[in-house]
């Protein structure tokens, strides 16, 4: 009773659930009547449900510990210095117990600390997978050395490591400035495995109790000081502020994979995915801390100026007796060992590329999978998606994917579909196709444990499931019911179920079918936490040391699965729930199960922005809110929202009402429908700005002071946002909103109203009145953005589309975008197979040069349209010099609209204005 | 032969057509007569007269661009000869998807189009004569289904008419009823009054001398002895204890025996003063009193005679009434004009759909049963629901069983025109809102068919 009744409560499962107990509901009453007390006024989150650090045994005892004398001393004369690397030992004076630091000097100015046992009993866990090779180094010298530390030059910034021996930390400078400390506090800690003491006085529940049992836990933690650091950023995922907060008066930020039912906002608790990578910031100078493990995580952070007045550190400035604000960072984990990348920056791109080096950029996602997708839990049948595929036509919204959720296999066996819902799904899929859209089908990681599932008996007899501490098959309760969960960390499970999506294993599917993960933290209702016990065993490993990984190899396997299937050539589509640092590699995210609450709109913009930071571009909420049912206006307001947002996906609870756009009478429906087509119009701005993500790592959705990193209104802004450089959205997320106030940045710069194309000048707050139609969107003034104006159907009907470019001019007449096409869904943009231009506006001449002179693509696509914001009216304008192009000017605005200067958009030319 | 002719005539018409301006209806054409320039159709633009249809928008009503995809708000004329004009958003003008059934809007893309409107045409056609013929029997089933509506109707207000007798007559025989017990109980009242008073109204004087000399005289013999007296008779202060020889001498005035004369000059004074004794057991054994009292006895029997009647009656007037408050119900409901709906109550109707059966009883309820035979409620009769033109097209059944979530389940029906009366299709759009079609005669309209005759063909 106790057992179900956790599992029962805790989760997830209780509305989910709801259709698998309906049969349980009709027959039981008495059952539903104690469910139905169960449930009531459990709508929030049950925190009872989750770990807080006192309880988390692991957490509690490192918490303890308090900032003093480090143990720990550096062994200087075990120090070896080779050409890549440091490694000397350390010894806790405590216990005697002797440590192995090593550290590296990484190519891009990042600092690479990896502290391990000395002489493990056995090997600790050591994250593989996650960094894209062995990080090339470089050379690291010595510049001086006495018994009290060792001097070592980073490269040629006159940066320097500073390792001191007693006791030990580390500091690194630049100059007479320290940029990051660590163990200054003295927090460093690192539990030995050791063998138990207490084999007989222990109560051993398990007949197999193996001699690691009591000394599981063996956590790792460190401590960070950030001088000068008053704004720390990322390890998401929490639902919470942009900017983090200090973590004195509560529970560390949690990272710990879980599936959180209805979780609450503005709190440090885990939810479904972990990047322990955090970003600090102040006006001079951006650094990162990448926390390479994956077991449960906690982190501190706190702050010497957390707390004071806006007067105190006022007169703290007037006396001059200021102590310099400070970060203190310190990192918890369970089990591993401790490996952390100082990214050194000095600018937000410098960390971003830093970051990037080391797990690679975001996946480049076919064109389409940035258009609107329709999802619900669930469209019923084929007619179902039929029926609302036909009312975006007959309602002029356009869209890309449909999507289907659990409802549509059969009894929840992934692979299959519903023989009677879904009994053609090819001719389904095909009449999709017909209209040049997509579908996406959930594949779940839970496996139904069933002797006539194909997808069991092979994983079963392959021997790919996760085992139990027993060394039996782990079952869970998930969907299905009883669960296997193949072990996603193994490289030939990951090859098997990759090779399950090929076109003849799973049937039914077509290149237009894509795949979406799931309940892949992993989620097991009847597990604790509702997730995994900590003891199942990976090969070797127990969960416990790759719990956080486990979500990022399913979308991994999953987006090789959809590669392979197309013999390589097309880019596949895979949104995940559950991630790590990489999987920006392998797809799209998602904030999981938000609900249809004003709040739940407003942190849709902070959860996206944080996980941008840390290299996940492609996020999304979903539009409406998942549980419960959005008010109108709400819907509108969050469709205005997600379409200026990476991933913008509509999706709804089971039990909720529908909401297709066109349900809530033709005036919301217009609504909608305009913000579905402004996403459109930005398309080839939307695909820019992953093609350059997927180059260089930089974030897509922004916050602002990623660009302007010296303008502290900027630092904690999350009710805006840029997308790529050059736009400014400040979406409205109040009800009844009259108005919003949006920051615009920069001292000498210009923001045009995109609707309107009023000019505003930057470093001002802007008070915008707002109706129900207003998303207040801002082009950088400066800037320019190629659109398609002809929303159609689908993105895959507008590929021939010819461009208009928006010019903004910047008070120095100036402008400067780019333009990038390939074909929008191959890896063919690999083979040099892509148009890449620079579009620049100077001395009144605007001009397209190639920027990728080696590549080869060709497109129909012409400009039809330039509008230039900002400008004067000309004499005259030609095109190359020769033909004139016809204008219109617009004094009033001073908008000059170029008429079909009709040139290609893969040539070079040049228009001169007059 | 006459197909190709056909055929080829279409195509030459629509090549001229598309070859002046591309994308309009033949009542457009006015706004489109060559010129050097062309006025925008809301007036807002002159533009040259080259600029219409060239692929670039100058109109903000899209006017300039009927036949490409340039304009945002444009939309395209499909003339599709041989099926049914039409309009499409210009933004389907090339994309590549086929829309026109006569291909005239991919007249440059890479979608090989192929003219369908023939076929889609004669289907269309057949379609419709299908409807007609649908129409026309199911509008001549549902005359006959009115004429038994009207039938139905009379017979129905007849049945209530003659409840309504029937109750009238209940009421008279429940009054009479009523007034027979009434008359009955008193006499039982009575009779009970008189017997009370032979106890203790002896001390009130509202007995006689004689019945209480009756009661004394256990044996009936007309003198009451000492014995008799010791069993009737006790002392006031001391009930309990029986009289003493002595004590019932002096009370039979120094004898061992006393008639009724010498009863009413002694014993009866002292028992009417009641200061010294009193008659036993007056209050503990009424019954058996009045058991022996076959007046009494006649009474009861005749009160409980007239109960049980008119409980009778009383049950039968219930009854009656009940049926009338139903049948009221039901003939309270909206049957339609001419009750055409009426023959739907107390009909139901069955649907299986995947693992369910859905049971559809008009005016009644909506229910949906398992493989596993469980029954559950979808909604009982709520209201007509169609439109303002037609509110006999939807009906909706409210509170159903509740759902988990909150709420309960509800389904609306709508209703189509068709030669049976058969539950055609639920489906459960939103978690327990379910919707369903439901097919018969009664649904065809008559401005359904001209509307048909218009637009079809």
């Amino acid at each position: 009773m106790n057992e179900l009744q956790r599992w029962l409560g805790s989760s997830q499962i209780l509305l989910k659930i709801s259709c698998l107990l309906d049969f349980l509901y009709r027959m039981a009453p008495v059952l539903l009547l104690w469910l139905a007390v169960c449930l009531s006024g459990t709508w929030a989150v049950d925190r009872g449900n989750f770990k807080t650090c006192d309880q988390s045994a692991f957490c509690k005892r490192q918490r303890a510990l308090k900032p003093g004398e480090s143990p720990y001393r550096a062994l200087l004369e075990t120090m070896e210095l080779t050409n890549t690397r440091l490694t000397l030992q350390l010894i806790n004076d405590n216990n005697k117990v002797r440590l192995l630091l090593e550290l590296y000097r990484l190519q891009g100015n990042i600092t690479r600390v990896k502290i391990n046992e000395l002489k493990p009993l056995k090997p600790r866990y050591e994250v593989p997978d996650v960094l894209i090779r062995e990080p090339p180094t470089e050379p690291l010298s010595l510049l001086s050395q006495d018994e009290n530390g060792v001097v070592l030059s980073l490269g040629a910034e006159s940066q320097r490591v500073i390792v001191s021996a007693r006791p030990f930390r580390l500091d690194i400078m630049e100059g007479r400035e320290v940029l990051m400390s660590l163990n200054s506090r003295g927090l460093l800690a690192f539990e030995h495995l050791r063998m138990r003491k207490d084999t007989f006085s222990y109560k051993v529940t398990s007949t197999v109790a193996s001699v690691w049992d009591n000394i599981k836990r063996v956590f790792s933690s460190l401590d960070f000081s950030l001088p000068g650091v008053e704004h720390v950023y990322g390890i998401p995922e929490h639902a919470d502020t942009l900017r983090l907060k200090t973590t004195d008066n509560g529970d560390p930020y949690r990272l710990y994979n879980l599936d959180v039912f209805q979780y609450e906002l503005y709190n440090p608790m885990a939810l479904y995915g972990a990047v322990p990578v955090m970003l600090a910031h102040n006006a001079q100078r951006t650094t990162g801390i990448f926390w390479l493990n994956a077991a449960e995580t906690w982190v501190d952070i706190s702050s010497n100026t957390a707390g004071k007045t806006v007067f105190g550190k006022m007169l703290d400035y007037v006396q001059g007796s200021s102590e310099t604000p400070q970060t203190d960072v310190r990192w918890i984990s369970e089990s591993g060992i401790i490996d952390v990348f100082i990214m050194l920056g000095p600018t937000p791109n410098d960390v971003f590329s830093q970051y990037a080096s080391l797990t690679g950029t975001q996946s480049f996602p076919p064109l389409a999978s940035l258009g609107y997708h329709q999802c619900r839990w669930n469209y019923n049948d084929q007619e179902d998606v039929q029926s609302v595929d036909a009312g975006f036509d007959e309602h002029d919204i356009p869209y890309d994917f449909i999507w289907l959720d659990i409802e549509h296999t059969d009894g929840k066996r992934y692979f299959t579909w519903d023989p009677h819902k879904f009994a053609t799904p090819k001719e389904m899929l095909q009449g999709l196709m017909d209209k040049k859209r997509k579908m996406v089908a959930i594949v779940d990681p839970h496996i139904k444990v069933d002797s006539n599932y194909k997808i069991h008996n092979e994983i079963r007899s392959r021997g790919f499931y996760i085992k139990n501490k027993d060394g039996g098959d782990y079952e869970g309760w998930c969907w299905p019911g009883s669960a296997g969960y193949p072990d996603f960390t193994r490289a030939d499970m990951r090859a098997w179920w990759a090779s399950m999506f090929a076109y003849d294993q799973y049937e039914g599917s077509m290149e237009n079918l894509y795949t979406w993960n799931d309940m892949n933290e992993p989620s097991v209702f009847n597990g604790p936490e509702v997730t995994m016990h900590k003891d199942a065993m990976h090969g070797a490993w127990e969960h416990r040391d790759v719990h956080n990984l486990y979500g990022f190899y399913v979308q991994m396997a999953t987006a090789e699965g959809l590669i392979q299937r197309s013999g390589g050539v097309e880019r596949p589509f895979v949104l995940t729930r559950a991630f790590f640092a990489g999987s920006q590699r392998f797809g799209a995210v998602w904030t999981g199960d938000n609900a249809a609450e004003w709040d739940h709109l407003k942190i849709s913009i902070p959860m996206c922005l944080s996980l941008g930071l840390v290299g996940i571009s492609f996020c999304g909420a979903d539009v409406g809110g998942f549980f419960k049912s959005p008010s109108t206006e709400l819907l509108v307001r969050w469709y205005q929202t997600g379409a200026y947002q990476p991933f913008f996906r509509a999706h709804a609870h089971l039990d909720t009402p529908r909401r297709e756009p066109w349900l809530f009478g033709p005036e919301n429906t217009a609504l909608i429908r305009e913000a579905v087509r402004q996403r459109y119009t930005f398309m080839p701005y939307w695909y820019q700005q992953f093609y350059l993500a997927h180059r260089t790592g930089q974030p897509v959705m922004r916050p602002l002071w990623v660009e302007y990193p010296q303008d502290p209104a900027t630092f904690a802004l999350d009710d805006e946002f840029l997308i790529g450089r050059d736009l400014l959205v400040h979406p409205v997320t109040e009800e009844g909103a009259r108005g919003v106030t949006a920051y615009l940045p920069g001292k000498d710069e210009v923001w045009f109203d995109i609707h309107t194309f009023q000019k505003h000048n930057g470093a001002q707050n802007l008070y915008i009145p707002v109706t129900m139609s207003s998303i207040p969107v801002f082009q950088r003034g400066g800037s320019i953005i190629p659109r398609k104006m002809r929303v159609r159907r689908s993105s895959s009907c507008m590929e021939h589309d010819p461009y208009t470019l928006y010019v903004a001019l910047n008070p120095q007449r100036t402008a400067e975008g780019e333009l990038y096409i390939d074909d929008g869904h191959t890896f063919n943009y690999e083979k040099k197979e892509f148009i890449h231009r620079r579009l620049s506006f100077a001395n009144n001449v605007l001009s397209s040069v190639n920027l990728a002179p080696d590549a080869q693509f060709t497109t129909g696509s012409w400009i039809e349209r330039i509008v230039i914001l900002g400008a004067s009216k000309p004499s005259k304008v030609t095109l190359k010099a020769e033909s004139q192009i016809e204008f219109e000017f617009d004094a009033s605005m001073s908008v000059l609209t170029l008429r079909k200067p009709g040139m290609n958009s893969g040539a070079d030319w040049t228009v001169t204005l007059q | 032969m006459r197909f190709l002719i056909i055929i080829s005539a279409v195509f030459c018409y629509g090549f001229v057509d598309s070859k002046k301006i591309r994308g309009i209806s033949s009542s457009y054409k006015r706004f489109y007569r060559e010129r050097k320039s062309f006025l925008c159709i809301d007036g807002s633009k002159i533009i040259p007269f080259e600029q219409v249809n060239d692929d670039y928008c100058d109109c903000e009503d899209g006017s300039d661009e009927p036949g490409t995809s340039a304009c945002p708000r444009g939309r395209f004329y499909c003339t599709n000869l041989g099926f049914r004009p039409h309009y499409i958003p210009s933004s389907r003008v090339n994309d590549g998807i086929c829309d026109c059934c006569d291909a005239s809007d991919e007249y440059n893309s890479h979608a090989h189009c192929q003219n369908t409107c023939w076929n889609l045409g004669q289907r269309e056609r057949a379609y419709v004569e299908g409807q007609m013929r649908t129409l026309d029997e199911g509008l001549r089933l549902k005359q006959q289904l009115i004429e038994e509506g009207v039938l139905l109707w009379r017979e129905k207000q007849a049945q209530l008419r003659e409840l309504q007798q029937v109750a009238e007559d209940l009421q008279i025989k429940l009054e009479e009823h009523r007034r027979r017990k009434h008359e009955a109980d008193r006499l039982k009242e009575q009779t009970l009054k008189a017997l009370e008073a032979a106890d203790s109204g002896l001390r009130h004087q509202n007995s006689t001398v004689t019945s209480i000399f009756e009661l004394l005289d256990s044996n009936k013999d007309s003198s009451i002895t000492v014995d008799e007296l010791q069993a009737k008779v006790a002392l006031i202060h001391d009930e309990e204890r029986v009289l003493s020889e002595d004590e019932a001498v002096a009370l039979l005035g120094g004898g061992r025996q006393m008639d009724l004369t010498k009863f009413r000059h002694t014993l009866w004074d002292i028992l009417t003063k009641g200061d010294s004794v009193k008659i036993k057991d007056t209050h503990g054994a009424p019954g058996s009193l009045v058991g022996e009292d076959l007046h009494l006895e006649a009474a009861d029997r005749a009160a409980k005679w007239e109960a049980t009647n008119l409980k009778k009656v009383e049950e039968a007037y219930d009854t009656v009434n009940m049926e009338i408050s139903d049948l009221r119900k039901k003939l309270a409901i909206d049957y339609g004009t001419d009750w055409e709906f009426l023959f739907l109550n107390s009909q139901c109707y069955k649907l299986k759909v995947y693992e369910y059966t859905y049971t559809l009883c008009p005016f009644n309820q909506v229910t949906q049963k398992n493989t596993a035979g469980t029954e559950v409620s979808l909604g009982k009769w709520g209201m007509w629901a169609g439109t303002p033109k037609n509110q006999y097209s939807q009906m909706v059944y409210e509170n159903g069983e509740p759902c988990w979530q909150g709420g309960s389940r509800s389904a609306t029906v709508t209703l189509t025109c068709g030669t049976e009366t058969a539950l055609r299709s639920v489906k459960e759009p939103s978690k327990c809102q379910y919707i369903m079609d439901f097919q018969t005669p009664v649904a065809c309209q008559p401005v359904l068919k001209q509307r048909g005759i218009h637009s079809e063909l």
